[in-house]
Formats: structure tokens, C-alpha cells, sequence
């Protein structure tokens, strides 16, 4: 294989410092390949938007390094990392909130070619807005409105449209249709998969919605309190998880189908997420893990291939692939 | 006769840009011992429904224009505010979706679910103090003694909603509205909060009206589904029958436009366009502008919610064929 586009190497991302500084992002590693969608899955507080932030700088990396396209991200500064900004864009959560209200529309999407004179002549500003519109679904009108004039779902199309003006490789989504209505959010999730075949992009996909995340993505990876518990491909991770984790947060999402209520494997987690400042020895997962013995306490469980699973690295002492059938309600003894 | 019963509500509010209907005649019913789902989009008017039938509409700017909610024989919207306030909390309780918010943060958790009792002059078996440790028990919150000390910043957010539901349900009530309590749980948690719903129902011969947006948690959660948008019923029908057979184009294509954790899709199927401004719906039948079925018969006459079947409803011209 190719060198990776991204490849991250023992990051941490830790705020405060003295005794307990709170470990947000705890000696991460993984590697994105050009083209290729990584989804990130986990719940809040486990570091994916501190991740997130440590990969686009948006915050100073505490240790570890994070290569694109063969630059460092963690050491990049002025001119190196205006140019980095260019190759990795990113597509927020809101679209309330990311758009500034008082820019018209073309000024919006105008705006990261003032910023890198070189990538547009300006000439075809005007041109290549429109194209860009276009491409995500609107229209040439639309780049005389301001954004208070548009639906969220035409807003996030704006904020990917905005994403896409400096041509990146890799597209950060940080939860990109979490704030979109059921019907809107499937024209978004088919936008970005049409955009990503049509451009080569390569994305990190962040959601905690596990269908959306199955439905885009090529491999996942699944974040419990700042460490990655579990990787592999979408096939892998979804039919045969093995981290106790990955199979309780998987049981936990409802199905949207009456038949198998009661009759799916629910697996019901004890407690809360600990502290991220104070977290348990060992492993991080134990004091809600259902399989915790005593090895777990003592010995931080590394991301390696533990099962027969093709492409799958738990970090688990006790990992156990549990197949998730492909669920027949009707068969009787399925369940 | 049905526990509760909503009848052709009317709910407007006065904003800048002109009176916004909220709810455009809505009517169901909800059965002791049932589950009702309201199910729909934001803006649909499923948080209105509920602030109604809790007296929590602001006035102004909102009013109830017309309409009659029934609950147990009696017509609420015509009660004394005293009767009416007595009702809400200890026959009807809610369940807010911003545990948060709802809960105030200067007085301990114990004390906010005491004052249920206190405010509606019951005395438990046992007293006040020991109902409180025993809900908190039921809901499962570890060493309640202390945490019913505790104020409500030192809780988790999923404990907090359970907190919320422990209030809820601290007086037996015949109706529990519960608006949005997972929405913004994690799914492990929401999985918790969940399975608490489910056990309060099966303890209890209460009504649950279940206000969600989401596909998933109606299907573990609701026995009937009522399907909103703008301001409307368009859909009724028990939750097997909606899932494997919707008549209403809106229900359909906001099945099909969810991706599934058990399966693979090529590609979603989404509903085009977004919801109408409610400042100016379009003519007729609302959901037409976005409708792969309608005509010219929509643009003109708004359908009436009519039978289709044993027991459900659909608010629409060209229904979809039975499966």
C-alpha cells in the first residue's frame, strides 16, 4: 500500500497540567489512506472533538505526532501550516453556528481564496462559487443570500460547500448531521458520499449515531475515555465487534423495528463514563465491564489483533468476537 | 371512554412576521395502560401537544384557539386554573427533555422530589423521607441516602433525567407525558433511561404519551404511533402495522430515509426539500411540496385524517396501497 494520507502516531492531547491533567486524547494511534472514510464513534467525553481539534491544530497536541501528506501537524507553523490548512478542511456540527450571519453567501464561500491568493484567480470567483453550489445541491441564486435564508439542511450544504473551495484531501466531519431532521440528514449523509467518490476525498467521519456511521464509512474506530478501544473495518467491527465496549454501545442503539423488540441481545452498561482526569489503571473500560478481572487493573490492554476477525485490533484482555447475525425475526430462534 | 382525549386542537402563537400555527387540529386519544408515540420532525408541533395538555402554553404569545382535551371525563381547557394546577403533577405528570434546565440548581434532589408530595399535600406511607430514598432506589441510583443530599450538578446527565422521571412518577400519576427524554443521552445511557420507561410502564396501568423523533426508540418503546407534521396528525397506527405498512407518504419516506445498523443500503432514500416555514404552509395538503404521490386535488383541499384500515388513520389523498 501507498503511504497513508494521514498518519497519527502516539498522540495525546491532555488540559491542565500538575498531577492530574485530564487525558482528552491518551497515546492515539491510526492512519487514514487516501479516499478511505474513518469513522469515529463513541460518546461524549470520550475525546473525539479533542482529537478532532489536535488533528486540524485547533489546539496544541500534548505529545505524538501527526503526519499529512508528509507534514508534521503537531510542529507545523506560519507559512507550513497555511498550506496544511488548505489540504484538510472540516465540516462542523451546527450550521446555526458556523456560518457568519452577516456574510452574503458568495462571500462566504469566496472567502478561504482571499485567504490563499494563488488557488482561485478572481476572476472566476464568481464561476467557481457557483459550480461549487451546484455540486452540493443549491443553486446559482443562492450566492446572494444571506444564511439566515436557508434551512439547516441547506446550510450544511453551505458548510460543506465552504469546505470544499480550497479542493483538501482529507475532510474532517465533526458530527456533521446530528443537527438535522431524520428526513434532511439523508441528503447530507448521500451529499458527502457522492462528494467523496466524485473528488477522492479522504474523510474522518465523527458521529455518535452508529447507523449513519456504518453507512458511510470504510473502517471504523471506536474511542472510550481518550484511548481507541477497538478498529478494524466496517464489515469486521459491525458483524463480529469483540471489545465488550463496541458490543454494549451496538446492543444499546434501538433498532427501528417493532418485531425485535425484547428478542435482541441487549447488553444495559452500569453506571457512567469516569473521570477523564482520574481514569481507572489498567484497563479504562473495567469498572463497567461485565468481563473484568484482575489482570484489568493492573495492565493497560494494547490495540492488537485478538480475534480470527480479518482486519480487527481490540484492546481488550478478554476480547471474544460476538457475531451479530443478520437479524431474521421471523426464523423464531434467532434471537 | 378513553383516558385522555384530545380533540381539534388549535395552538397559535403571535410572532413579528404574523400568527404561526402550531397545531392545526389535532386529535387523538391515549388508552390506560397504552404507550402513544407522537412522532415527528422539529417544528411538527409534538412539544406544543404536550405543553397543552400541561397548561404550559405561554400566553401570550401563544393561545389555545379551539379544541378540547378530556382527560378522565372532565374537559381541562374548561377547569379553574386551581383544579387544573392540582391535575398537572399528580394525574399528569411530564417529563422534561432538559433534565437540566428543568431541574433547579440550588436545592438538593431529594428535597426537588419531596416537594411533589409537599405541593400536592400527600403524605406517603412511611413519610416523605422515606418515599424519596425509595424512588431513587426504583429509578436505580446508587446509595440514595447521599445523593438525595446531592444538588443536581453533581449527577450525570443520564441520572438527572432519571431524577426527572423519579419526579414524574413520585404520585402515581394516570398520565405520563414524556417529551424527548432521550435526545440527549448517549445511547448506553439512553439504553438505561429506556429500559426504565419500560419498567415503569409494565408496574404501573398509567398512559405514556412518548414524544420522540426517533425511529428507533418508538419501536422498542411505543404499543400506537401517531405521525405529525406541521401542526397535523398525518398518520395513525399501531407501531407493527406502521413500520411494515405506512399508508401516509411522509411516514414512508421517513422510514426510508434512516440507515439501519443491521443492514447495508447502497444508498439512503431521502425526503427532498425541508419542512414548510410555518408563517406560510403551503396550500392544501402541507406535506405536498415534498410528495412523490401528490396531485393537483392536494394543492387544494387539506385531507382529513380518515380511517384506513382497523384502527388507523391517514390524513392523505393517494395513500400508499396496503403491503
Amino acid at each position: 500500500m501507498n503511504q497513508p494520507l494521514l498518519k497519527v502516531e502516539n498522540l495525546s492531547r491532555h488540559f491542565g497540567s500538575g498531577a492530574t491533567p485530564v487525558r482528552a486524547v491518551d497515546d492515539v494511534s491510526f492512519e487514514i489512506a487516501r479516499g478511505e472514510t474513518l469513522g469515529l464513534v463513541g460518546e461524549s467525553g470520550c475525546g473525539k472533538t479533542s482529537l478532532v481539534r489536535t488533528l486540524l491544530k485547533l489546539g496544541p497536541a500534548t505529545s505524538g505526532s501527526a503526519v499529512l501528506d508528509g507534514v508534521e501537524i503537531t510542529k507545523a507553523s506560519g507559512r507550513e501550516l497555511h498550506e496544511l490548512r488548505r489540504k484538510m478542511q472540516v465540516v462542523f456540527q451546527d450550521p446555526y453556528q458556523s456560518l457568519n450571519p452577516r456574510m452574503r453567501v458568495d462571500r462566504l464561500i469566496c472567502e478561504p481564496w482571499a485567504l490563499h491568493p494563488g488557488a482561485v484567480p478572481k476572476a472566476r470567483w464568481r464561476e467557481e462559487t457557483v459550480r461549487l453550489l451546484e455540486s452540493v445541491g443549491l443553486r446559482a441564486e443562492h450566492a446572494d443570500r444571506y444564511p439566515s435564508e436557508f434551512s439547516g439542511g441547506q446550510r450544511q450544504r453551505l458548510g460543506i460547500a465552504r469546505a470544499l473551495t480550497l479542493n483538501p484531501t482529507l475532510l474532517v466531519c465533526d458530527e456533521p448531521v446530528s443537527a438535522l431532521d431524520v428526513s434532511v440528514q439523508a441528503q447530507v449523509v448521500n451529499l458527502l458520499a457522492r462528494l467523496r467518490r466524485e473528488r477522492n476525498l479522504a474523510m474522518l467521519f465523527v458521529a455518535h449515531d452508529l447507523a449513519v456511521v456504518r453507512h458511510v464509512s470504510d473502517r471504523v474506530m471506536v474511542m472510550y475515555l481518550g484511548k481507541i478501544i477497538e478498529t478494524g473495518p466496517k464489515q469486521s467491527i459491525f458483524s463480529a465487534p469483540a471489545h465488550p465496549y463496541t458490543q454494549a454501545l451496538m446492543s444499546a442503539v434501538p433498532t427501528p423495528d417493532p418485531r425485535l423488540r425484547g428478542r435482541r441481545k441487549r447488553i444495559v452498561l452500569e453506571g457512567d463514563l469516569p473521570s477523564p482526569a482520574n481514569p481507572p489503571s489498567g484497563c479504562r473500560f473495567r469498572t463497567r465491564c461485565w468481563k473484568a478481572t484482575s489482570i484489568c487493573a493492573e495492565q493497560v490492554p494494547t490495540l492488537m489483533a485478538r480475534t480470527p476477525t480479518p482486519g480487527l485490533l481490540t484492546a481488550c484482555h478478554h476480547a471474544e468476537s460476538e457475531v451479530i447475525s443478520s437479524q431474521t425475526p421471523w426464523n423464531g430462534s434467532s434471537s | 371512554m378513553a383516558l385522555l382525549e384530545v380533540t381539534d386542537l388549535q395552538v397559535s402563537f403571535g410572532t413579528a412576521s404574523g400568527r404561526i400555527f402550531a397545531l392545526n387540529g389535532v386529535s387523538f386519544s391515549l388508552e390506560r395502560g397504552e404507550v402513544l408515540a407522537l412522532l415527528g420532525e422539529s417544528g411538527s408541533g409534538k412539544s406544543v401537544t404536550a405543553s397543552a395538555i400541561m397548561d404550559l402554553v405561554p400566553n401570550p404569545p401563544g393561545a389555545i384557539d379551539r379544541g378540547s382535551i378530556r382527560f378522565d371525563g372532565a374537559e381541562l381547557l374548561q377547569l379553574p386554573p386551581n383544579e387544573r394546577r392540582d391535575l398537572c403533577g399528580s394525574r399528569i405528570a411530564l417529563i422534561f427533555q432538559d433534565a437540566l434546565a428543568a431541574l433547579n440548581p440550588v436545592y438538593p434532589v431529594g428535597w426537588q422530589i419531596a416537594e411533589m408530595y409537599r405541593i400536592h399535600g400527600r403524605n406517603p406511607e412511611g413519610g416523605v423521607d422515606k418515599a424519596v430514598i425509595d424512588l431513587l432506589t426504583a429509578i436505580g441510583i446508587p446509595d440514595p441516602e447521599r445523593r438525595a443530599r446531592q444538588y443536581p450538578h453533581e449527577f450525570s446527565g443520564g441520572m438527572r433525567q432519571r431524577i426527572m422521571i423519579a419526579m414524574a412518577v413520585a404520585l402515581e400519576p394516570d398520565v405520563i407525558i414524556a417529551d424527548e427524554p432521550t435526545t440527549a443521552l448517549d445511547v448506553t445511557i439512553q439504553a438505561q433511561v429506556v429500559d426504565l420507561l419500560a419498567t415503569i410502564r409494565k408496574r404501573s396501568d398509567a398512559g405514556m404519551i412518548f414524544i420522540t423523533h426517533d425511529l428507533g426508540v418508538v419501536a422498542e418503546l411505543a404499543d400506537r404511533v401517531a405521525v405529525m407534521y406541521a401542526g397535523r396528525i398525518v398518520e395513525t397506527a399501531n407501531v407493527f402495522e406502521l413500520f411494515e405498512d405506512a399508508r401516509h407518504p411522509y411516514s414512508v419516506g421517513l422510514l426510508a430515509s434512516q440507515p439501519r445498523l443491521d443492514t447495508d443500503e447502497d444508498e439512503l432514500v431521502p425526503i427532498p426539500g425541508s419542512a414548510p416555514n410555518p408563517v406560510a404552509l403551503p396550500s392544501g395538503c402541507a406535506f405536498r411540496t415534498r410528495c412523490p404521490r401528490a396531485e393537483g386535488l392536494c394543492a387544494e383541499v387539506i385531507p382529513p385524517l380518515e380511517t384506513v384500515g382497523p384502527g388507523r388513520e391517514a390524513a392523505c389523498h393517494f395513500p400508499v396501497s396496503p403491503a
